[in-house]
């Protein structure tokens, strides 16, 4: 639906965009009793570990080859031999993901050549290790966490099932992309189990990264998918794949079990929510599923049904506030389809979305134009069309600012405010979530005073230049079903409070 | 840089450290990290520690996306106005870039910014990739500098060249070569100085610099806490400057001293002990002969003192006799002891993995017989001290946050990523009050209390041992 601009080959300003050896780490960070590596310089892994200890509040563990110029010009095959033995030796994982970097990349190293002399040097049975290539001079996150994933189902070895276990209706494997929050897979979760099924999510970052206390420390991810339970995802007849991220992985999958594909481009909203529901009425009717007296096919279970009444009535709550509202998106691509459809659900305009990196999936976004590019570009468009509020990772705090929009951080990554990762953004309970709080940080951006300043009681006092009067016809949410062009009283309250910024900028 | 004059960064004359190193020792540079068990940024990061705290420069990263991606926007510096050098500018190489080279992508880059941004002088880093595909750095600086007409530096520090230190160190030398001595400063003054290593974390320039004009001492440059380029540029007409806590800086500083007759000395405003120390050492170079500043500045210290300790005593009522287990880098390491040591806290056990020998001695003087010196710093390994030495908390950078509060242990953030000032006397204060917070939040005994459903002894690892008990006084 939407058009897609990319500029080629520009420079970045402010950069939105993540590297693809960071998206493949958080694949590997939501598998238990893991290790990520970074084949590259130290800093490649540094970098990463600061950013997302800084998002997660969580140790992450990764570790690096540590790539010197040296051994960037002899050769750092031998140095991935050393970084996997002293990592077995130290940490015994059950996994270790090797993801390249630029470096090791321009190299040329000969990574799959590498490993296979390695397991050829040492046949002992050790960790399920899982090589990525994720140069990061290509692509982005969502790229990287594609390859990984992809990669992983492609290299765990998969136990011998008999017909009793193989494919099984009541199994499902879900698998998640990187635009779902930890209380997003605990909220896919329910609704899989509501119907008596038994769901495997792959990767399971509510289940390392959600920020719980453990019995103990530990180097390793103390949570996730467990290394077992990806060996029997053969039990499951059914996969789940959440996200275009998911879609190459969910293909090698079926590819190796035969288990049948429903492909997701995101759960947000009441229709996207209904279509995963009415899926798994009918596996549950096809599994003859009433387990814990869970109820088969047309009588929902009381909880998913009450939270689709809650999201239903938030939509109408909502709308008088999110109906009309000018809204600038960013994020990762399927972050970018979840939220403009559930702005679209909602009547809300996305007047300015911009993705990190270029992604068939885009061109679904239901928006007029999508932009590949990085916050300054976020900037200028949500400047010019009069973007109301900015819905993006914290990097766009200073954004929103500078423009006067009001700002909800959101998607990747959130650092400057605490539990985004347990805030649900899909589902039922998860769609509604995310309309009340982007109707809350509307209404505290400029509620209190925009009445006093509709009234005239907050005049404008000195305006030379307001970028916002050149701007045709910026109907405020409050404002809709109102033609008349705005009289001069009619000040909007964010007029004031940005004057002295935008007279800066004038 | 070639590699031979990288070399001369590793001859450090006025470094005791190095001095005393062999001629074997000295060839071999610094140690080399070891593969799969390595922590810590790189030479690329090193060097953006040094030169980003500089806020109106715009700091251009060349190389892709995942060293500047992973980095913008998350440095602690304050500014005390422009905030240019908080966004994030990056020539994101591409493919088809590592093909047929960056030059020219790096051009554009910088043109844009300059035009755009209107920044003092622009900083352009190179990485590993851009340093493999041979991309010519200073050529590209030099011609967008003269189509601009903004100063253009270039910093040759890749990632893959070593560790923080040296990229700390490569970017003193950039300074040195390309920025010092560019600009002449409006005016001067008898009492004009240098902070070599501030980098303003958490504001903590701003509980120093009103101390030292107090005394009538200006900072003329910081390097480069809250700094404007054209100070930095101007800071050869400072009369002394003082190395704030960094070894790698040393060659800075010592340059300083040999192009323009600089005295300089190495200090810390950590602690009141220090800070004092601080005051006196820049009083003695400074002295123009009527020893005015002199007599000025021990009354300053007197006074300073004793209101400094009047403030701390309500806290080391509280948290006398706390032990602590500090873990930090380089010269924090001891300076830090003495910072403690002042507010009443036993400090058990000091890190010492990246400090030099004579910094090993200072510790190991400072903590006394009794005192441990860390040698390897891990996550189970500081546990294992822990509970060995019986500390009430962990005092040590942001990576190892995590590893104290899943072990239920009080911890307080020291490296360059906090957002508390510990710098001068204020900073003495701040320092005595976040240790008592930290020692007896309530949420101590709430964390390690078994839930409804465990027994009274908990299961095993429910609590780990040696920490039951472990004191929240």
């Amino acid at each position: 639906m939407a058009r897609v601009i990319t500029t080629k080959n520009r420079a970045s300003i402010d950069p939105l965009k993540h590297s693809q050896p960071l998206g493949g780490v958080l694949v590997f960070l939501g598998l238990a009793e893991t290790m990520p590596m970074l084949h590259g310089s130290q800093g490649c892994s540094a970098f990463a570990k600061a950013l997302l200890t800084r998002v997660f509040r969580e140790p992450i563990p990764l570790q690096t080859t540590a790539v010197t110029e040296v051994t960037a010009v002899l050769g750092a095959g031998d140095l991935l031999g050393t970084a996997l033995d002293t990592i077995r030796e130290k940490q015994h994982p059950e996994i270790i993901g090797v993801l390249t970097t630029g470096l090791t990349e321009v190299n040329g190293e000969d990574v799959a050549g590498e490993l296979r002399a390695y397991h050829d040097r040492r046949a002992d049975d050790g960790p399920l290790v899982v090589r990525v290539s994720t140069p990061d001079f290509r692509g982005g996150l969502s790229d990287g966490w594609s390859a990984a994933l992809a990669a992983l189902l492609r290299d765990t070895p998969l136990d011998e099932l008999d017909v009793s276990t193989r494919l099984s209706d009541r199994r499902v494997a879900v698998l998640a992309g990187p635009a779902l929050t930890s209380a997003d897979l605990d909220e896919i979760v329910d609704l899989v189990e509501s119907y008596g099924l038994e769901p495997t999510i792959v990767p399971d970052l509510a289940g390392s990264l959600d920020g719980h206390l453990a019995a103990e420390w530990s180097p390793l991810t103390t949570g996730g998918t467990t290394l077992a339970q990806l060996r029997r995802l053969g039990e499951c007849g059914r996969i789940i794949a959440v996200g275009p991220t998911t879609a190459a992985a969910a293909e090698v999958l079926a590819g190796r079990t035969g288990a049948q594909v429903s492909q997701f481009d995101h759960l947000a909203g009441l229709a996207a929510t209904d279509a995963l529901v009415g899926e798994l009425a009918a596996l549950a009717n096809r599994a003859g599923s009433d387990a814990a007296g869970a109820a088969v096919g047309t009588t929902p279970p009381r909880r998913v049904a009450r939270d689709r009444a809650r999201l239903a009535d938030a939509l109408l709550d909502t709308h008088f506030f999110l109906g009309g509202a000018r809204v600038a998106l960013a994020g990762e691509p399927e972050q970018l389809l979840a939220t403009a459809s559930l702005l679209r659900d909602v009547g809300a305009e996305v007047v300015a979305a911009v993705s990190p990196t270029a992604d068939p999936a885009l061109e679904r976004v239901p928006c007029d134009e999508v932009a590949v590019g990085d916050l300054s570009e976020l900037e200028r468009r949500a400047r010019s069309a009069g973007a109301e509020v900015v819905l993006a990772s914290s990097h766009a705090r200073a954004t929103a600012a500078r423009i006067g929009a009001a700002f909800l951080p959101f998607g990747f990554p959130v650092y400057d405010r605490l539990g985004a990762t347990l805030r649900p953004t899909c589902g039922y309970r998860g769609s509604r979530e995310l309309l009340t709080d982007l109707t809350n940080t509307l209404l505290d951006h400029r509620e209190p005073v925009s009445q006093a300043a509709r009234h005239g009681v907050l005049g404008r006092s000195r305006t030379t230049c307001t970028p916002r009067d050149l701007r045709p016809s910026v109907a405020s949410t409050w404002d809709t079903g109102k033609s008349e062009p705005r009289s001069q009283s009619d000040t909007r309250a964010s007029d004031v409070i940005t004057e002295s910024h935008e007279e800066s900028m004038c | 840089m070639p590699a031979p004059d990288r070399d001369v960064l590793f001859e450090e004359p006025a470094c005791d450290h190095n001095r005393k190193k062999s001629d074997k020792q000295k060839k071999a540079g610094c140690p080399k990290p070891k593969p799969g068990a390595t922590a810590g940024g790189c030479s690329f990061d090193g060097a953006m520690i040094t030169l980003v705290p500089i806020v109106d420069a715009a700091h251009v990263v060349h190389g892709p996306i995942g060293c500047a991606g992973n980095s913008w926007d998350g440095r602690g510096s304050l500014s005390s106005g422009p905030t240019l050098y908080q966004r994030g500018f990056t020539s994101d190489v591409s493919e088809s870039d590592v093909i047929f080279g960056g030059e020219q992508k790096l051009y554009d880059t910088i043109t844009e910014v300059a035009r755009e941004h209107n920044p003092a002088a622009v900083f352009v880093y190179s990485t590993c990739v851009t340093a493999t595909i041979g991309d010519d750095l200073d050529s590209v600086c030099a011609a967008a500098s003269t189509a601009t007409g903004v100063p253009v530096v270039p910093v040759h520090s890749p990632g893959f060249t070593g560790s923080k230190n040296l990229g700390n160190k490569l970017a003193g030398d950039a300074l040195l070569r390309n920025v010092i001595g560019t600009v002449e400063p409006a005016y001067t003054t008898e009492y004009d100085v240098n902070l070599i290593g501030e980098y303003n974390i958490a504001g903590e320039l701003w509980d120093v610099a009103p101390v030292l004009s107090k005394l009538g001492i200006r900072v003329l440059a910081t390097i480069s806490g809250d700094a404007r380029y054209r100070d930095v540029a101007a800071a050869h007409r400072a009369k002394a400057s003082m190395v704030v806590c960094a070894k790698a800086l040393l060659a800075l500083a010592r340059g300083l001293e040999s192009k323009y007759g600089i005295p300089w000395f190495e200090g810390s405003f950590y602690g009141l002990r220090a800070m004092n120390d601080a005051l006196r050492n820049f009083a003695q170079l400074l002295d123009t002969g009527d020893g005015v500043l002199l007599a000025r500045t021990e009354a300053l210290v007197a006074e300073e003192t004793a209101r400094t300790r009047a403030a701390l005593e309500p806290y080391r009522r509280r948290i006398s006799g706390a032990k602590a287990v500090l873990y930090t880098g380089g010269n924090k390491s001891w300076s830090v002891v003495s910072a403690l040591q002042d507010i009443g806290v036993e400090v058990v056990a000091s890190g010492a993995t990246k400090s030099t020998e004579g910094g090993v001695d200072k510790i190991q003087q400072l903590l006394g017989p009794g005192g441990q010196v860390i040698k390897k710093g891990s996550a189970p390994e500081l546990l294992r001290i822990v509970r060995e030495t019986g500390a009430d908390m962990l005092i040590a950078g942001g990576r190892n946050q995590y590893t104290a509060l899943k072990a239920r242990l009080p911890f307080l953030d020291i490296n360059q990523e906090r957002h508390i000032p510990y710098a001068g006397y204020q900073g003495v204060i701040e320092l005595a009050h976040r240790v008592d917070l930290a020692l007896h939040s309530p949420v101590w005994d709430q964390v390690r209390a078994p839930a409804p459903w465990e027994s009274q002894q908990g299961p095993a690892g429910s609590r780990p041992a040696g920490l039951v008990g472990a004191g929240v006084r």
